[in-house]
Formats: structure tokens, sequence, C-alpha cells
């Protein structure tokens, strides 16, 4: 077998021949098309396409093998291909996502398995999980401990609330920044916002999630049969790599959340992770959001504020820190990217 | 030989393995293989005895193997020491 032609850089790959023939090798194995990739490797055997897989960051998806060449070490090839584009960028730790059945072929390559849950399988090739937790394990206290996941977009009197009430029902309380950059914040400014406010909690540890809080964006929807299941597979697996990966090592007995009115989809939501949390014996506090000018005080209506340049409404919403960084130089160009939106 | 930079060598295929070295002040070396449990610590021998011959003091080995036989992991490790080596 030799490997296709490279995916021209920097081009969404629109124009490139090998494309059409890696979307039908891929729809022939019965999964869909998935646009949204950095890298599409190939594999060809007498001119013909047998084998291609994409890498999107540290994601690999879309993985297919023709079925003249399954059950041989095409996995392997490539595999090996998609590891090396990926270390290539810069990433050390590559996930995959698949059917659970697919499992143990990648584990057969090294790839270790995260979580297993319904539809989907998480599994991870490099240093990864193990490498996070060593490098907080001067972190890690024991005792009863609780945890709050927040994006932080950015931090208001709301996040602040959460953090009090959560710290003082706990003997430590982790604080997770979701590190993924999907957000107008960039994750160093939304981390250290995050830091100043809860400074004078003694009991708060701030942590990053690093690859380990499975966004809507990151999660691959190409292996589900229903679109519509794409939502729920993906806050499955996220809750329960929180409750598999993150909590035991942390001590963590407790997830706090604050609750969201503002949100229909949300009752559906906090019921999974009540129902998926209780399966590893973990408790969900929701706790009620406090308000501002008769509304819940969220990151949302600072967003707008901020927008409009309305710093005397964004003054009520945030804490001291937050309103700091909102007035100064370095905020302009978030400012602005929010007027484009 | 020193470790300047990152360099890789192998494949993930069966029978083979994946290589990579990066520059570090002392020496780590993880190993992932498939066949662990029962070779580990032949694995790591061959590994030690190939950076001894190289004169390779520091550097994180990071080694991904599907079950290769000894001659595979030396020939992999150098070669990525060598690319790793160069200037």
């Amino acid at each position: 077998m030799v490997p296709g032609p490279d995916l021209p850089p920097g081009s969404a790959g629109f124009d490139w021949p090998p494309l059409g023939e890696a979307r039908a090798l891929i729809e022939s194995c019965g999964l869909r098309f998935e646009p949204g990739f950095d890298d599409l490797v190939t594999l060809y055997d007498q001119e013909r396409l047998v084998a291609c897989g994409a890498r999107a960051g540290y994601v690999l998806k879309m993985l297919a093998i023709a079925p003249s060449h399954q059950g041989s070490d095409t996995l392997g090839e490539l595999v090996t291909r998609l590891i090396q584009s990926g270390q290539a960028a810069g990433h050390e730790t590559l996930f995959v996502f698949t059917p659970p059945q697919n499992a143990p072929s990648f584990q057969a390559l090294n790839f270790r398995l995260l979580v297993t849950y319904g539809q989907a399988a998480l599994l991870e090739y490099g240093p990864g999980l193990p490498a996070y937790l060593a490098a907080h394990a001067a972190q890690i206290s024991p005792g009863r401990n609780g945890a709050v996941v927040i994006n932080g977009n950015p931090f208001t009197l709301g996040h602040l609330h959460l953090v009090e009430q959560a710290a003082a029902r706990v003997d430590r309380l982790y604080l997770f920044v979701v590190r993924e950059d999907r957000s107008v914040f960039p994750f160093a400014v939304r981390y250290r916002l995050a830091r100043e406010a809860t400074a004078h909690l003694a009991n708060v540890t701030l942590l990053d999630t690093s690859r380990y809080a499975v966004s809507a964006g990151t999660f691959p929807s190409y292996f589900l049969k229903r679109l519509d299941a794409l939502s729920a597979a993906q806050m499955q697996i996220d809750l329960c790599l929180f409750a598999e990966a993150l909590a035991p090592p942390f001590h963590l007995a407790t997830r706090f959340v604050g609750e969201e009115p503002l949100c229909p989809t949300t009752a559906a939501y906090n019921q999974m992770m009540a129902q998926v949390l209780g399966e590893h014996g973990i408790g969900l506090v929701v706790v009620p959001r406090i308000e501002a000018g008769g509304l819940p005080i969220s990151a949302t209506r600072v967003r707008a504020a901020f927008r409009t340049g309305d710093f005397d409404t964004i003054a009520e919403l945030v804490p001291p820190a937050t309103l700091a960084f909102l007035r100064s130089e370095a905020a302009r160009p978030i400012q602005t990217q929010l007027e484009e939106v | 030989m020193r470790i300047r930079s990152k360099a890789s060598a192998g494949t993930m295929q069966s029978s083979d393995l994946m290589v990579v070295v990066e520059p570090s002040e002392t020496l780590q070396i993880d190993v992932d293989s498939t066949v662990k449990k029962q070779y580990e610590h032949l694995i790591r021998a061959q590994i030690g005895a190939t950076l001894e011959q190289l004169q390779v003091s520091a550097g994180h080995i990071q080694i991904s193997d599907r079950g290769a036989l000894d001659y595979a992991i030396a020939a992999r490790v150098e070669t990525a020491i060598r690319r790793a080596a160069k200037e």
C-alpha cells in the first residue's frame, strides 16, 4: 500500500481530487462524511483508495477501511500516518471517538480506553490522562471534595456565587476552567479572571480541564446513526469522562452547577447529569442563580452589555477583576470581535 | 550523542514500534506496549543498551510498541536518536 497525496496546506480541500473518493469510502463504511478537519490521510493499493482517516486538531475521525483490506494491518498503517500528522502539528495526545465495538482495535494500537457510554467510546493515544494527573499530583488533597466546571466567558458574579456556595460545603473545591478555546474570551484570560475573583477562597484550587471536558465542538458525530442522538451522546461522554477520569483521582464526591432558568433545554441536560453522575456515585447540587436588575446573572448578559459598551450594567454583573479587564486596552480586540457577530 | 530536537521513527504496524525522542535534562523512558505485562523489562533493557551504545544520557524517549523484536527496537531507537542529534 502507498500513501496518497498530501492535503494541500491551508486549503479546506474542496477541490482536492481524492476527497470525493475518500467521501465515498467513508460513506460505504456506514459513516457520515463530516467536514471540518486539518488533515486527511489516504492509503492506496494498486491505485485504488483502500483506507482514509482525518484529523481535526487532536481528534482523529472518519477512519474508514475498504472491506477488502479489513483484518489486515491497514488500521496500523493508517493510524501511523495520523499520529505522525498529529505530532507534526504539535499534538502529543490524540483522541478517537468510535462505536464501542471498535475500541479493541484501537487498544491493540496502544490507545487507552477512557470511557464507554451508550453508542460512543473515547480512547486516547500518547501521554494523555496519566501525564495530566501526574502534573497535578501536588494539587490533589484527600477529603470530600467538590467540583465546578465553568467556561467563564467571562467570569461573572454568578460564577463567584456558585463557587462560594460550593466551597462552603466541601473540604476542597476544584474549579475546572474549560481549556478548549472556542469562546470569544481566550483561555488565558478566562483562567486569570477566575483565579483573581476566587483568590480570597482558601479551599478553592483552579485547574484547567485540558482535553478532559468534551464540548459539542470537539465531539464528532460521523459514527452516530442518528444526528439527533448527537448532543445526548456528547453530553454522556463528557459526564462519564468527568465521573471516571477526573472524579476518582481528585476525590470528587459532588459536582455543583448553576441553575439555568434562561435556557429551556437545560432541564433535560440537568436530568441527564444527575443520572450519569448518580450512576457513578457522585452527587449533583444545583445552585440557584443570583439576579441583578430582576434577571439572572449570566455571561451572555455580560457579553451583550460589553458589546454596546454599557459599563454601568457590567459593573452590576461581574467581580472587580473582570470589570478591570473589560475596561482595559487588552479587551478591545474582544469587544471588536463581539461587535462583528 | 545529544538529543537536540524532537524526532521520531517507526510505525504502529504489527511487530513494529513507534519511537518519539525529544530533548530533556534528565533521562526519561516511557514504554507503552501491547505486550507490556510480559516484556516491558526486556524492551527497557534493549532501549537502555542502545542508548548506552550511542552514549545518550539525557532525553525523553517515548515508545509505543506492538510486539517488535529486539533488533527492530534497537534500529528504531537508533534512527530516532540520529535524527534528533542532527544539527
